[in-house]
């Protein structure tokens, strides 16, 4: 993995796909190595050891050999990630702290589509997902990427880019079964169209029974998925190239949730049901020529969510980029873009959540452009740039960021950087009210006549959240077999979103049925954290695989001394400090594969949630060239955990314990 | 303590001012990352015949014959890095060395290219993918030759000369290759 390369600051997503800007030339097609420029290489892909940034990139080898199911499962690998299960189909997955279902600090993208919903400002982790063998690979950027990547790059950037058709043609066929996963199967095609043109189409289903709660009943958080979809890859001459892909699915999650109810007992806990479907379709054009390439990119990207209980909306993005790479003299490497995006939502209401408007269209321009200039033969490479925003919300945000890479040797190199990131509003921290809790009549100490709502509310004066983050980091390859990696940083935020205390109201009529007392967004809280994330890769025989990865996170956020906000509500005991984890990987003979991962995870001592260890672990075989079985077991120790507790949705997490599932993949053709 | 201060000091700056930092002009090229590249995914869409290797988990080994223009860079890309379970073995040969017959790929540099008819005479029939980057390679019987257009990296395959090494080339890179057809004398005639 050291020695892979990625596609980063000197490039946005948007390259990433398209050849000449992929990762390590080992992780590249021959088709997109003829792609490449002899002599532009290094502008638009860095390798990871020439990157300055925190950087991690997990290929198809990693995800093939581990057992995961899906992308989350996928990025426990990655070193400093917190990815936390809170029932069987909603995760809480950050980088650096603030974590949370609605973790708004962490961009993630699917071959350059942004999958992060400007409705709450997070990601729908359940419906985001890929067939796990057609991913290519999945870079990530721990620390801020706003410059190229833009507002909400704040804390991370996951990139998770799939192959081009070329690279699956022929079929695949998998089938899975187990124990919480009950079935998933799988199947994709490709072939050629012309000799120019090539496609892939897949199809996957999956479906999970419920798992259990701490109490040991039923967490009715079954869930079942389907998706379709296809890409196809046009070389329309030796300098142009296009890429249209598209997805389909449909989605229905099981989750147990508690609710606020105005009659006593004042909340009810049942079994709900929430529905996803939706679509996109994205189109790229990348031009290359030996000094300069561009690439233009549009987008549709339709979410639809429907759920009596809480809510339903309809989302629409639209969104179109373009991007330009050139040199100038032997020195500078630039690159600049321009983007639009246009959001539209309608959403209907429920007692317990509503937004307004109920109907809306917004607005999002970009324009960046970054210089990576090189001093003493390539030694030292500093790279400075910013991006310029303007959103319907907070009108203009500016994104700067200089970084150096120095290489002290071939094998050694240090990097450093200051960033600054922003966190813009999402529609819910403009329009939002959402009943969080009642409070019976006659409690003291508001001793009210009338039942109390407690209702979280957003304001059109919420402002973005800012950031601005020092990093170092340090890299070095002992020898062939060995390899380690270290970062630092320290963030410094301001304007943390806080919930300030309003005037209180009454609502009903002609009856005035309860008081409402509204906790209003504002930004009054901010701190620091800082942490170190250090890794290695050993190779200690041929054979034989090692990885090792910490990592540690304090947090030192406060409300600031204006601030009215009496809630608990500080991130700090809800990350946590303390994460590790060791993967082996070994090739025994007769084409058998086994891996082991143990993985520990310290308390988030605000949401009671106690440290945990687990332990993984599967083997693959491939009795047939085109044939694979595998088992593969999560949590193998079975210590019944959970992992999370979740914010304003109060779903019941479910208990982590343990569960196996085997699988069978024929393949035919060039996969 | 002091003592190790100054040795590490010492050693960053000879890092820093040797002439073993200062490479060849090649070595870092993206050009020879391009072409250790496509060698790994060679390794990777060719089927050599069972013979070719004596144990299920016997590694690959990648000669390179002659002065190594990768400049370590073949090396450094293959490290740790497997096929089919088979580990990739680099190694550098002088002509006349005894284990040319042993590897699975022969890299012929441009530094041997006035001994191109003995290299193939002494690989043939052998379950050998050659592979070079001059003109006339493919054409005088080697397998695989690169070849520079547009400031992009090309290949020609003699697919004969791949039949004659009982070396399978998967359809997929022969459908990106230039055919090349086998001329000894390395004319163009068609």
């Amino acid at each position: 993995m050291a020695t892979a390369m990625i596609a980063i600051f000197a490039t946005t997503s948007l390259c990433a796909q398209s050849g000449p800007s992929a990762s390590d030339v080992t992780n590249m097609s021959v088709e997109d190595l003829m792609n490449m420029q002899v002599t532009s290489v290094s502008k638009r892909s860095q390798r990871i050891a020439d990157a300055a940034a925190a950087v991690f990139a997990i290929t198809q080898e990693d995800i093939r050999r581990s057992g995961a199911r899906n992308i989350p499962e996928v990025l426990r690998m990655v070193p400093g990630l917190e990815v936390a299960r809170i029932d069987e189909n909603k995760w809480a997955i950050g980088s650096r702290g603030f974590n949370g279902r609605f973790d708004d600090k962490l961009l993630v993208l699917i071959d350059g589509r942004s999958v992060y919903t400007p409705l709450f400002s997070g990601v729908y982790w359940d419906v985001e997902d890929v067939p796990l063998e057609d991913i290519d690979r999945i870079e990530v950027i721990r620390g801020p990427g706003a410059t190229l990547w833009g507002a909400n790059a704040v804390d991370g950037v996951i990139n998770i880019i799939t192959k081009p058709a070329q690279a699956t043609q022929g079929g695949m066929v998998k089938a899975e079964g187990g124990t919480e996963q009950r079935t998933a199967d799988t199947v994709s095609y490709g072939d050629k169209i012309s000799d120019k043109g090539f496609y892939r189409v897949y199809g996957k289903y999956f479906d999970w029974q419920s798992g259990t709660n701490l109490a040991n009943q039923n967490a009715s958080d079954g869930w079942h998925q389907a998706r379709g979809g296809f890409r196809s890859d046009w070389t329309l001459s030796s300098a142009n190239a296009l890429t249209v892909q598209g997805d389909v699915y449909y989605s229905r999650d099981g989750e147990t949730l508690t609710l606020p109810t105005l009659a006593a007992p004042y909340s009810s806990t049942f079994p709900n049901t929430g529905f996803y479907s939706g679509g996109n379709l994205l189109s790229r054009w990348t031009h290359s020529s030996a000094s300069s390439s561009f690439s233009l990119q549009a987008y549709f990207d339709r979410t639809n969510y429907s759920d009596n209980s809480l809510f339903v909306d309809h989302e629409s993005v639209y969104d179109i980029d373009f991007q330009h790479d050139f040199h100038v003299g032997q020195r500078h490497e630039i690159v600049w873009g321009a983007g639009y995006r246009s959001i539209q939502d309608k959403n209907v209401s429920s007692p317990t959540v509503a937004v307004t408007p109920s109907q809306a269209q917004y607005n999002q321009f970009s324009l960046f452009v970054q210089d990576e200039i090189s001093f003493f033969d390539k030694r030292l490479r500093v790279t400075v740039g910013s991006k310029l925003e303007h959103n319907d919300f907070t009108g203009f945000e500016v994104e700067p960021n200089i970084r150096f890479l120095g290489n002290i040797s071939k094998a050694q190199s240090v990097w450093g950087a200051i960033s600054r990131a922003v966190r813009t509003p999402a529609l819910t921290e403009e329009g939002l009210r959402l009943n969080e809790a009642v409070i019976p009549a006659g409690m003291p100490p508001i001793n009210s006549p009338l039942p109390v709502i407690a209702a979280v509310y957003g304001s059109s004066d919420f402002k973005s959240e800012d950031l601005l983050a020092y990093e170092v980091g340090y890299r070095v390859q002992v020898n062939s077999s060995f390899s380690a990696d270290i970062a630092a940083f320290y963030n410094n935020y301001t304007n943390l979103r806080t919930a300030e205390p309003g005037m209180p109201f009454v609502e009903g009529s002609p009856t005035p049925t309860d008081l409402v007392l509204p906790y209003v967004a504002q930004n009054k809280m901010s701190g620091g954290t800082y942490g170190i994330e250090p890794y290695f890769d050993w190779k200690p025989l041929p054979m034989w695989k090692l990885f090792g990865s910490y990592s540690f996170l304090r947090m030192q956020i406060h409300k600031n001394s204006d601030s009215l906000d009496n809630t608990a509500d500080l991130p700090n005991g809800e990350n946590p400090e303390h994460q590790g984890f060791v993967r082996s990987s070994l090739e025994l003979p007769k084409h058998i594969e086994q891996y082991l991962s143990v993985r520990y995870v310290s308390p988030l001592p605000s949401l009671n949630v106690r440290g945990y260890a687990a332990l993984d672990g599967g083997v693959h075989w491939k009795p047939m060239h085109n044939l694979e079985l595998s088992f593969d077991g999560e949590n193998w120790i079975n210590n019944r955990h959970i992992e999370f507790v979740p914010d304003f949705i109060n779903t019941i997490p479910t208990v982590v314990g343990r569960s196996f599932h085997g699988g069978i993949t024929w393949t035919y053709g060039e996969r | 303590m002091r003592i190790l201060r100054l040795i590490a000091a010492c050693l960053l700056c000879t890092a820093l001012v040797t002439p073993s930092y200062a490479q060849t002009a090649s070595s870092n090229s993206p050009e020879y990352l391009i072409k250790a590249g496509f060698t790994y995914n060679f390794a990777k869409l060719i089927q050599w015949p069972n013979s070719a290797f004596p144990q299920p988990n016997s590694p690959i080994v990648i000669g390179i014959l002659g002065v190594d223009p990768f400049g370590g860079t073949l090396d450094e890309v293959l490290a740790g890095k497997t096929v089919n379970g088979r580990d990739l073995v680099v190694k550098h040969l002088k002509w006349g060395a005894p284990d040319l017959k042993e590897c699975r790929i022969l890299f012929v540099s441009n530094s041997e290219i006035s001994r191109l008819d003995e290299i193939f005479h002494l690989v043939k029939g052998l379950p050998v993918l050659t592979i070079g980057e001059t003109p006339t390679f493919a054409r005088r019987g080697g397998i695989i030759n690169f070849v520079l257009e547009d400031e992009k990296v090309h290949f020609e395959v003699n697919v004969d000369a791949a039949k004659e090494a009982d070396i399978n080339i998967s359809s997929r890179l022969l459908s990106l290759a230039r055919i090349i057809p086998h001329t000894p004398d390395g004319s163009k005639a068609q």
